[in-house]
């Protein structure tokens, strides 16, 4: 099972990451569809908090996740032009982090949870799951250590910072409640683990990811090596102290909003850095996305990339936040970093790199576009239901018409939702099914050609 | 740096700490969150008692995940009268916190307040019969033990009296405010 095959540990991750965006995802559709029918399996096991909290964190942990240890055990050697410092440690970390994941899943639905979101696996599954992100994160570290090739690319980068901070982060988060002093403390902490698993993990792999995709995907260079460092440095320097914004006109004192709002505003220098970057990038080859399905997703990601992050700093505004937190305006904007924006990279880092480690092209493209269309058309009904949703909802409440009365008033959108999300889910299974046909193609060729020199020889 | 891995790591871990320090460290020094209200000193469950009991239902069955408990001085929550605005001193014994993120359902920072006994736990079996129309699934699942503790927990969940006249008298200036 732990072979030492080449490119078996990046293959394998993908296998795992995309089984399990089919079980996070439908966690995610029965969610959206217990707001339209709350007594739809509805017992102690599968009610509405436990099946909304195993989604987030399966899409995170399970899904997201495992796609960029996939994406990062084939970019990490190429960049470092060396090869994985050990397969076998790859394979067996995902053995490992995938009974760690299950553990979680479970622990989930029994009711088991540290209530911190992003963070709500109980502390045994978290110290496991730690381990198994060592293991990755020390195999991968090991890999750069051998690297043959002396430039340090800007995706390296990207992937040493984001494999050092999410460890850290992750103790931060988890710390055991009964060590801290208070309710309001343990939310910070909490909150600086749910901020920075997407801002110093989701966010920093994901753009490591569109560094090292474009000019590979559009054959031309980075448009600016400077830049990107700008951009790094800056991720680096104001996304750690986003936490508290969550907390905003809240239970914290006035410092301490001021020290997490000032720097998500701020924070909109290194997304325009990024993105100058991006697009500059692009320039000329634009019409290449009419072609090319994972050029597509991944220009489609910049976009969903640049929205989020003009609505983070916005939302950090303490009065717009007045009006929308709380609100379903809140999971729309919680959907378009982990899905419109990093999915769709990641989606695009299978299609682009699934085919050289199996020596054979995804077995169907038309695939590839359901896939696009049915994500792409499916995320924009169901974010703007929930946008929308959240502007009259927030209103609503301000105008002080009575709470059960706002709840009626949202029916459309949550059904608009739900529709958009079962589009987003259908498309997964486009994904799945190409992955598997590919795969299975790719060793009946290699098996034919292997025949058919036994035979000529 | 262009050339060194460790170099990277280094400074990314410096920065890394830096806002550890500002959003984690700083504030374990803020007598605002650290020092509890006398509301706050309300949420001080005994061990093993109904409401601390209550509390892990509340916990267990994911109810944070639907209602925050989090009061700010804001319209969007004096206009639904959610009660007292919340202080950081009023969560000094939760643990968990219990906060939230979404109110899917209203806020239950003093839900205690609104009802009684007897409508919370008729509210938990069978909301429709209470509420309407509402998304709030049925929790007749729960064992009879467990719906005593939860319901416990929830009329737990109040200001003392001299929070709540400051908080009334308040309201009164600010509508008299408004009239003039």
């Amino acid at each position: 099972m732990f072979t030492d095959e080449k490119w078996s540990s990046s293959k394998n991750w993908f296998i795992a990451a995309v089984f399990w965006i089919i079980i996070g995802m439908s966690m995610g559709l029965l969610t959206a569809t217990k707001q339209i029918w709350p007594e739809l399996l509805n017992n102690r096991w599968t009610t509405y908090g436990h099946v909304r909290s195993a989604h987030v964190m399966l899409v995170i942990y399970a899904w997201l996740s495992m796609a960029y240890v996939g994406s990062m055990f084939y970019m990490i050697p190429k960049l470092a032009k060396t090869k994985v410092y050990s397969e076998k440690l790859g394979n067996f970390a995902l053995v490992f982090y995938n009974i760690v994941i299950l553990e979680g899943f479970f622990a989930l639905l029994f009711g088991q949870t540290e209530v911190i979101e992003y963070g709500e696996f109980p502390l045994w599954v978290d110290v496991q799951l730690l381990v198994a992100i060592g293991l990755v994160a020390y195999n991968l570290f090991k890999t750069v250590g051998r690297r043959q090739e002396k430039m340090l690319y800007v995706s390296l980068w990207y992937f040493l910072g984001s494999l050092l901070w999410l460890p850290l982060t992750w103790i931060v988060g988890n710390f055991p409640a009964q060590w801290i002093p208070s309710g309001v403390q343990q939310g910070l902490m909490g909150w600086f683990l749910g901020h920075n698993a997407i801002g110093l993990w989701m966010t920093t792999v994901g753009v490591g990811q569109i560094y090292y995709l474009l000019p590979k995907l559009t054959g031309r260079p980075l448009y600016s090596h400077q830049l990107s460092m700008i951009g790094f440095w800056a991720i680096a320097t104001f996304y750690v102290w986003n936490g508290p914004h969550h907390l905003m006109n809240g239970p914290i004192p006035g410092w301490i909003s001021k020290a997490g709002v000032i720097p998500s505003i701020v924070l909109l220098i290194p997304v325009w850095a990024v993105l100058a970057n991006f697009w500059g990038t692009m320039k000329g080859s634009w019409s290449q996305t009419r072609t090319s399905v994972p050029l597509r997703f991944t220009v489609a990601g910049t976009i969903f990339y640049l929205f989020a992050c003009l609505q983070g700093p916005l939302q950090a505004l303490p009065s717009v936040s007045s009006v929308i937190k709380f609100t379903h305006w809140t999971v729309g904007h919680a959907h378009m970093g982990p899905f419109g924006a990093f999915s769709f990279t990641s989606f695009a880092a299978i299609y682009y790199i699934l085919p050289k480690i199996v020596g054979r092209e995804m077995f169907s493209k038309r695939a590839m576009e359901a896939h696009f269309w049915f994500s792409t058309v499916g995320f924009l009904v169901f974010a703007f239901s929930l946008w929308i949703a959240g502007v009259v909802q927030g209103f609503a409440w301000i105008d002080g018409i009575p709470f059960l009365q706002t709840v009626l008033m949202m029916e459309p959108y949550v059904q608009g939702r739900a529709i958009g999300g079962t589009m987003m889910y259908v498309a997964q299974f486009f994904l799945a099914w190409n992955m598997y046909k590919t795969i299975k193609l790719a060793k009946l060729e290699k098996k034919q050609q292997a025949q058919q020199q036994a035979a000529t020889a | 740096m262009e050339r060194k891995p460790s170099a990277v790591l280094i400074v990314a871990l410096i920065l890394w700490t830096f806002g550890v320090a500002g959003t984690v460290i700083l504030p374990l020094f803020d007598q605002e969150i650290n020092s509890a209200t006398a509301s706050g000193e309300l949420r001080n469950y005994p061990e093993d008692s109904a409401e601390a009991r209550g509390r892990e239902v509340y916990v267990q069955n994911g109810c944070q995940t639907c209602h925050t408990q989090f009061v700010r001085a804001l319209p969007a929550d004096t206009n639904q009268n959610l009660g007292p605005v919340s202080k950081g001193g009023d969560y000094k014994y939760d643990l968990p916190h219990l906060l939230g993120s979404n109110r899917t359902g209203p806020d239950l920072m003093w839900v205690g307040l609104k009802y009684n006994e007897d409508w919370q736990r008729q509210h938990l079996i069978d909301p429709q019969s209470t509420s309407p129309g509402t998304i709030m699934p049925s929790f007749d699942y729960l064992t009879n033990q467990e719906l005593d503790d939860l319901v416990a927990y929830l009329m737990s969940l109040k200001p003392t009296e001299e929070r709540l006249e400051e908080y009334k008298k308040e309201r009164e200036e600010a509508k008299s405010m408004d009239h003039n």
